[in-house]
């Protein structure tokens, strides 16, 4: 059997088409199995365009924390602190479980969504911005896009940050440009309710500066 | 292999933003259609390539270099989008999911089954667009060459020989297949 005959047999749109050729069951049965292939919704579905720079940040947070995978807590910060954040954390996806259980009937193709709009602060008043947080099975992925930032390097930069209402503050991330960045957060934005961007500087400690520029509370999307 | 993949490996190992970029933009709609494959849901699969990655730049170091970086990268992808189906039905509940979409519920697609998937799908991404889009409303679709003539306005005729011409490449592509593949993924990947 050539190529051409098999093409034919393909690209035959009914059953008449491939009468006229004499075909190999063991052939046809290949043949068959590719047009089931073809048909199938796997061969034809595309990926949303920004899943690429989801991945590229999921491997970034999983190279800064390699032992507990993606996540956008950093490595060096104080064990008290940190173990404040994970209480934090570990009560949030028990909140959040238990919400899950209770409502029970959204899906990870409708992902659950938080949004907030950041207000400028008098340390810079002329910038904004917005934050758009989607559940993951990683964690949080963090949409932020804020205008009117001078760039900060050479060891001064931004940090995200969430903060629970009883004033727990969880570290979200770092960068130097604030104008399309993707941030991930192992807490959940119905309990951390406000975000925070602040001035950073390298060995300046590992708290918050509180030199915050940006602030917004989030709100289910 | 082509040396460029086990260049990429390594840089991807190492964890340069730029080469995990480089691999998602050469795999990265491979990887998302195997595990669409396996799981049927666009928002589990974005999971699934998500965590497919991440396992991946993980166990980099232990990829072989004279092995193509495709097929290992299928391996993962599906061991990725089962343990993502697992966590769902875990979340979830057995039952319910079960009840709600039994396509998940049954075995999941073997690595034959999807190193046929990656290898297909990568044949048709390498077409000419208008041969590829021939071959989607045929197959896809389901149209036939008369509905496929109507709806790009060209006559049958035009159509037909385009689309054996898009099948004649498409056989072409995938004879290794016929022949047992000397790329089909017959090991687990490490990590």
């Amino acid at each position: 059997m050539t190529d051409d005959q098999r093409a034919a047999y393909l690209a035959g749109d009914d059953a008449a088409a491939h009468e006229p050729v004499a075909l190999p069951a063991s052939d046809v049965a290949a043949l068959d199995d590719l047009r089931g292939l073809l048909a199938d919704h796997a061969l034809w579905a595309e990926p949303p365009a920004e899943l690429g720079e989801r991945v590229v940040a999921a491997v970034a947070a999983a190279r800064e924390n390699p032992a507990t995978g993606p996540t956008p807590l950093h490595a060096v910060r104080r064990a008290s602190h940190r173990r404040w954040i994970m209480l934090s954390a570990a009560a949030a996806v028990i909140i959040a479980l238990a919400l899950g259980v209770f409502f029970g009937t959204r899906t990870t193709s409708n992902p659950e969504k938080f949004a907030a709009t950041l207000a400028a602060t008098e340390l810079q008043p002329n910038a904004s911005g917005d934050v758009t947080l989607t559940k993951s099975t990683s964690g949080w992925r963090i949409e932020l896009h804020a205008d009117g930032l001078p760039r900060r390097d050479n060891g001064r930069y931004y940090e995200a940050w969430l903060k629970s209402a009883d004033g727990v503050l969880v570290p979200v991330g770092t960068f130097n440009d604030g104008r399309d960045v993707t941030l991930w957060s192992a807490v959940s934005p119905a309990d951390f309710t406000t975000f925070t961007i602040t001035r950073q500087v390298v060995g300046a400690g590992e708290d918050s500066s509180g030199q915050v520029v940006l602030a917004g509370t989030t709100k289910r999307a | 292999m082509a040396s460029g993949d086990a260049q990429l490996a390594a840089d991807f190992a190492a964890g340069d933003p730029d080469s995990v970029r480089a691999v998602y933009e050469s795999y990265g709609r491979l990887v998302y259609a195997v595990a669409y494959k396996v799981l049927g849901d666009s928002g589990l699969a974005e999971d699934a390539t998500q965590q497919a990655f991440v396992q991946a730049w993980r166990s980099a170091h232990r990829f072989d270099p004279t092995q193509a970086l495709g097929p290992w990268l299928a391996t993962i992808a599906r061991r990725a989008a089962i343990d993502i189906y697992r966590q769902s039905r875990r979340n979830r509940g057995h039952a319910s999911l079960e009840a709600a979409e039994p396509l998940l519920a049954s075995a999941p697609p073997s690595a034959e089954q999807i190193y046929e998937v990656w290898e297909v799908r990568r044949a048709v991404d390498s077409l000419p667009p208008d041969e590829a889009q021939l071959v989607r409303l045929q197959h896809f679709t389901g149209l036939t060459h008369s509905q496929i003539a109507t709806r790009l306005g060209v006559p049958v005729g035009t159509v037909k020989s385009r689309t054996h011409r898009a099948h004649r490449r498409l056989v072409g592509l995938l004879d290794h297949l016929r022949a047992g593949g000397p790329g089909a993924p017959s090991r687990e990947a490490g990590g």
